[in-house]
This record gives C-alpha cells, structure tokens and sequence, in this order.
C-alpha cells in the first residue's frame, strides 16, 4: 500500500451537489516503496480537480468552518499475520479459496476448544510497547454476543473490561506539503479479538453469501484518543501506525486487503465549546486518501448544518464513506447502546505475563519509524528526506545498509530518492528486488567522491548494477570507464580537438567565447565521457587563451 | 446448541450438577441454558461494588431475554420458563450475599495460564463433513438470507 498524502482543503456540501465544489491542491505523493506484499507501487488516482471561484457563498462558509473545530478519534483493527488463526491451527492465506480454511473450533461446533496462539500474545504486547502503553500483565478474554451470519458461534472473542495494553501515544511527523509538524496523538486502548468471516451480498439473489476463512483471524483493535482535528491528521496517523505494524513485523497493514481498517468517529463543536458534539461514524475507508477526504467532507457537512441552526439533524449514527461520489450517506442509525451481554470466555484461560516476558520482547523490538526519523534528523537530511527514508522499513533498511558501508549520508539519500526509486516505480520493483546492492552503492557514490569515475559515468554504471547486479569495480574495469586523470593525457586530446576543428578556433579567438562549451563536449566525445570535467576545462581553457594572447 | 452450553458452563463456579438434573438433555434445557447465558446481570464485571451492591439481582424478563437469544417463546413457555431462570438467578443471588470486602478481586477462577499453542498450521482433514453440515450452502459460498444494515 502506497502510503498516500494528500492535500485536502476543506471541502463541504453546497445546494444538491456537494461534490461539485471539491476543491483539492494537487497533492504531492510519495511514491512508497512496496513492501513484500504486494507487488506494485500504485499512485492514488486523483479526483479531478474542479476549480471553485470565490463565490461569495463558498466565502462565508470557509469563514464559518473557522468557527469550529473537529473532534476526531479512530478505531483501527490490524489483521495479525500469523501462520494460523488466534485459537485453531486453521491456516489463513489472503485470497485462498472460500470455506476451505475451517475446522470446528472457527466453525463454532458444539464441543470444539479454542486455544490461544502465542504469536497473537507476541504481537499485542509489540504494539503496545510500541505505542508506549501500559500493558495489563494479567488480562482476559471476553465473549461479545451478537447475531451475524459470518459470525458463526454467535460472539466474537474479544477483551472488555481488560485490554491488554491500554493509555500510550504514538508520534509522528506531518509530510512538509502540508506545513509540516510533528503530533502526538493518545493511544486509548489496544486489545485482541477474532475477525468475522466475509459476507458477499450478491447484486441480483435475494440471499448472501459467507465465507469464513477470515473468522478466528487475529486482530489487534487500537482506539485512539479523540485528538485529531482534521482529515491529514487523521490519515497520517493511520499511515503511521501501518508504519508501525510493519516494522514490527505483526502485520502486512494492507487497506486495499482489509489489513488495516479504520473507521472513525467524529463530530464537531463551536470553537470555545467544551461540550462535545453529537459523534458521527464512518466506515469503509480503504485507503488513507479516503480517511482524509471522508473526514473533511463529513466536517463541512455537520458544521453547514450546524451553523444553519439544524444541529439536531446531526444524529448518531454510522454513515458510509462513497468514493464513487465522494461523499459520506448513512448507513445506519444507532438506538441506544447495543447490548453485546460481555462476559468472561469461559473456555479460555486468563491471560498472564510475566515481567520478564515483556522485557524480552522489549528488548527485541526494532527501531522503530518515530525513533529512525529523529536519527535521520540528526544526520542532517531535510524533512522531506527524512519521511521519504523512513516511510518504508525496507527502503530505510537498504539506506541504513548503505551508510554503514561508509556512504556519505545526503549522497546515499540522494541516489536512493532519485534515480532508484524511478528505476524501482518504472519497472514495479520493492528495493528488496533490485539488483543493486547497498554494498555497491557505497562504492559507488565513493568511486565518484574519489573521481575515479565521473558523476555521468556513475550514473550509467548505477543502472546497469539496478538491471544486472555486478559491482562497481567489475563494470569499471570491464568497460574501462575509469576517469581519466592524467593532464598529458587530456592535453593531448583537448589539442586534437582544436587542430580538427580550426574554423570554430578562429570564432572563438574571435570573440565567440560561447563555443567553449562546444569544445568541452568534443574533448569529453573524445574522451568517452571519462575526461575528468574540471581537468578538461582547466587546460582547454588555457590552450583555447594561450595561443590568442 | 446444547454441546456449547455445556462447555460454557463447564468453567462457572456454579452448583452445576444442578442445572444438568434439573433439565438434562432435552431440546428445553438447550434453550434454557442459553436464556441463561445471555442473562444481563453477570455481562458487565465491577468486581469493587459487587460485593456492596445487595443480595437481591432483579428477576428476569424473559420475553427479553428470548430476543436477544433469538428465540421465540409462546406465551405459555416464557410462563413456564420463569421461575425456573428466576431460580438460577437465585443462585447468583446466594452468591451475592458472600462478604467479599476482604477479598482480592480475581479476574478468572483458573489462573494457571501459559496455556498458548505454537503458530503452527495445520489444515482440518474433515472439512467436507463441516461443510456438509452447513445448512445451506452453494459452492463455494454458505448461503445466508439477506441482511443489509440490520443490528
């Protein structure tokens, strides 16, 4: 999943069509790297811009959203990716063929016994280190009774009354096209539970269809305090903990897969205001453009409504995010509390961690992307740098790699940002499948630094390592691309130069020293691209000058 | 249904034996024993006040508690189904009245633990009996009335 930045000015609802008067910048993408999971880096496709005018009532309205702010918290589950589901051996692949990943115990039969996978236990208490949560040594699992056909035992396993990691934060930095900034947003509560199976409704049937090879998978619930304002801020920290999740390695944190999903509550109140609104819901958002651009639409529409005296027209409830008509409708509305009846998981035991447990696993947790971007930070790379490095685990890692080989830090960076990631983009590879070694880009950028080769030839050589692998050394000598260095040797064809070319000597003595260039370029053709540039120009210049003196 | 409540009971600090003399194996107590699982009054732990809270929980409204179970009880069931939930509740009641100040709250009964499974797959050979017990089913999908937006 391409973690995707957008821009998104506020937008609202105006007369019937709201989505004509979406007014969004073009946004600035990062163009992520892939993880292992899948297999392309995909832009997100922009709406089409449409141009609004300032139009008086587009005016007032702008001026009305700066009356009120926007209370937004989320609910995030994260699909674990263990081997097998949270309480049977049931393998779980993405993708695999329906209802053929069951047995009795995610089947609900009578008589079958969950048993706790302990790679879900890992997981939960990873991420709630992660988050800088208080973890609950000693937890439990609580039975959520509802009626739902991809819900075969009639409740979800899940945690209640004691989550396993609950009152943390996570920090992250805003991407620069947005002004920047770094944020800390709570972490409420993160808790384990089983995920239902999937419930396709046909278009034409009068029935639907259910397929449970997703029940019983791990997930992780993290809720988040209710901290964000706005629709960036929203995205990013869901960008930030699919960050998270795979550099901890728990999880692929694929939206597109339902991987990551979020839903968010949100509701609005005048500025000033320490009552909170009514909450709205939104569900089905499947990428973090959706988050931010949901949010930002349903903003504008409580607050039109609002500021039109019609606040008790905003209700509680759950509303659907629409990407075709990017908009939010509703989707239910909410009477009362529902009544999940929790009780204590009779059939499995509590849940208890010893101190020295969690310090193992404390002690084994990577780098994590907060913490390798205040590093990056103090190697010197710019903002924008920074994110870019450490938005994908496995690009931070071959830039990591790099500089350890001795590379200087903002040329490492340079290459990587630039022509890698375009080599990576046009032939839709991870960094991880590229020919090109972190090893051989440290001799690379320290054959150019050395001026055994040139910037250009550097370059060529960069993108024959990328298709074909090889190292520097062996292209160099193979091709025989070292720089050339020596003043006789370029002395001697900076004077071939001239003495093939004495009608463009005469302009030049003449006063046209513009041709200079021009002889630059027939000495380096000469010299096939390996004349030392500043060499060639020092003595072309002093031959080109010395004999009209 | 009757197998699963059997298991959930299993793991209660209950005078079991009861409620399996009582009503044992007939399609009745399957019912039963589910009205009773879904019983609000133990959903929602507090174990600080349970103990000050009195002796007394309310007696149970079963046309309530058969709709949330997903059961429909005729007129003269949910007649004849009260006292004997009314009964069990009792149970809880008696339990109620222990003094509890003293006591640490315990968050399950068996707190021996660790009791985890390694991440090792391993696919279930009889699959093709699960899925021929499935009540409704069109290859590859189980076959479900229609719900949109409902709950």
């Amino acid at each position: 999943m391409a973690s995707t930045v957008f821009r998104s000015l506020q937008s609202f609802p105006f007369c019937l069509h709201p989505t004509t008067l979406f007014r969004r910048k073009n946004g600035i993408f990062y163009c992520t790297i892939k993880g292992k999971h899948s297999q392309t880096a995909t832009q997100e496709k922009q709406t089409s811009n449409v141009k609004v005018s300032s139009h008086p009532a587009i005016k007032t309205l702008d001026k009305i959203l700066k009356d009120y702010e926007a209370i937004i918290g989320i609910e995030t589950h994260v699909q674990l990716s263990t081997l097998t589901k949270a309480f049977c051996n049931c393998p779980y692949n993405y993708g695999s063929p329906p209802n053929t990943s069951v047995c009795p115990v995610c089947m609900g039969l009578p008589g079958a016994l969950p048993v706790l996978n302990s790679k879900v236990i890992d997981s939960a208490i990873k991420v709630g280190l992660a988050l800088n949560c208080k973890l609950s040594l000693n937890s439990k699992f609580d039975r959520k009774q509802y009626f739902y056909p991809d819900l075969p035992k009639g409740y979800q396993i899940s945690q209640f009354d004691i989550p396993i990691a609950t009152g943390g934060f996570i920090d992250l930095d805003l991407p620069v096209e947005f002004g920047g900034g770094h944020r800390r947003f709570g972490i409420t509560r993160v808790h384990m539970e089983e995920d239902a199976g999937k419930l396709l409704h046909s278009d034409s049937g009068s029935y639907s269809q259910v397929d449970l090879n997703r029940a019983g998978v791990p997930l992780l619930e993290i809720v988040s305090e209710p901290d964000m304002r706005n629709g960036i801020e929203a995205a990013e920290y869901a960008a930030e903990l699919q960050r998270l999740v795979r550099y901890l390695g728990v999880g692929n944190g694929n939206m597109q897969e339902g991987s990551l999903r979020c839903d968010v509550n949100i509701s609005i109140r005048p500025i000033g205001q320490s009552q909170f609104g009514t909450k709205v819901e939104i569900k089905n958002l499947n990428s973090f453009s959706s988050v931010s651009r949901a949010i930002d639409f349903e903003i504008s529409r409580q607050v039109q409504l609002h500021s039109q005296g019609q606040g008790d027209q905003i209700v509680q409830e759950t509303r659907l995010w629409e990407e075709g008509a990017q908009k939010t409708v509703t989707m239910r509305k909410k009477e009362g509390l529902a009544d999940y009846r929790y009780f204590p998981e009779p059939d499995l035991p509590g849940v208890i961690l010893t101190d020295e447990y969690v310090k193992d696993i404390h002690n084994s947790l990577p780098e994590l992307p907060e913490i390798k971007r205040r590093r990056y930070e103090k190697m010197g790379l710019s903002m924008q740098d920074v994110l870019f490095l450490a938005n994908d685990i496995n690009v931070a890692k071959y830039f990591d790699a790099t500089i350890a080989k001795g590379a200087d830090v903002k040329l490492a960076a340079n290459w990587i940002m630039g022509d890698i990631a375009a080599y990576m983009k046009n032939e839709k590879l991870t960094i991880d499948e590229i020919k090109l070694t972190p090893q051989e880009l440290a001799e690379l950028i320290a054959s150019i630094k050395a001026g055994t080769i040139s910037g250009k030839i550097g370059k060529e050589i960069l993108f024959e390592l990328l298709a074909k692998g090889g190292t520097v050394k062996g292209i160099i000598e193979e091709k025989d691309l070292v720089q050339i260095i020596d003043p006789a040797e370029i002395e001697k064809m900076v004077d071939k130069v001239l003495l093939d070319n004495p009608k463009q000597l005469e302009q030049y003595r003449g006063g046209k020293t513009k041709l200079q260039g021009y002889f630059a370029g027939q000495v380096m053709k000469a010299s096939k691209g390996k004349a030392n540039p500043g060499l060639l120009n020092k003595i072309l210049l002093e031959k080109l000058n010395a004999k009209s003196s | 249904m009757g197998g699963r409540a059997l298991i959930l009971v299993k793991g209660l600090p209950l005078p079991k034996h009861h409620i399996f003399t009582d009503f044992s194996c007939n399609s009745s107590s399957a019912k039963l024993l589910r009205l009773r699982r879904n019983n609000n009054s133990w959903g929602r732990r507090n174990f600080s006040t349970w103990a000050t809270n009195g002796s007394s929980l309310e007696p149970p409204d079963v046309p309530r508690l058969a709709e949330t179970a997903r059961i429909s009880l005729a007129p003269h069931e949910v007649e004849e189904f009260a006292p004997k939930i009314r009964q069990v509740i009792d149970w809880f009641g008696q339990l109620q009245a222990v003094d509890l100040q003293s006591v640490e709250p315990a968050i399950r009964a068996d707190t021996q633990g660790d009791n985890f499974r390694d991440d090792v797959p391993e696919t279930f050979e009889n699959r093709e009996a699960i899925i021929a017990a499935v009540p409704n089913y069109e290859e590859p999908y189980v076959k479900v009335p229609k719900i949109l937006n409902k709950e």
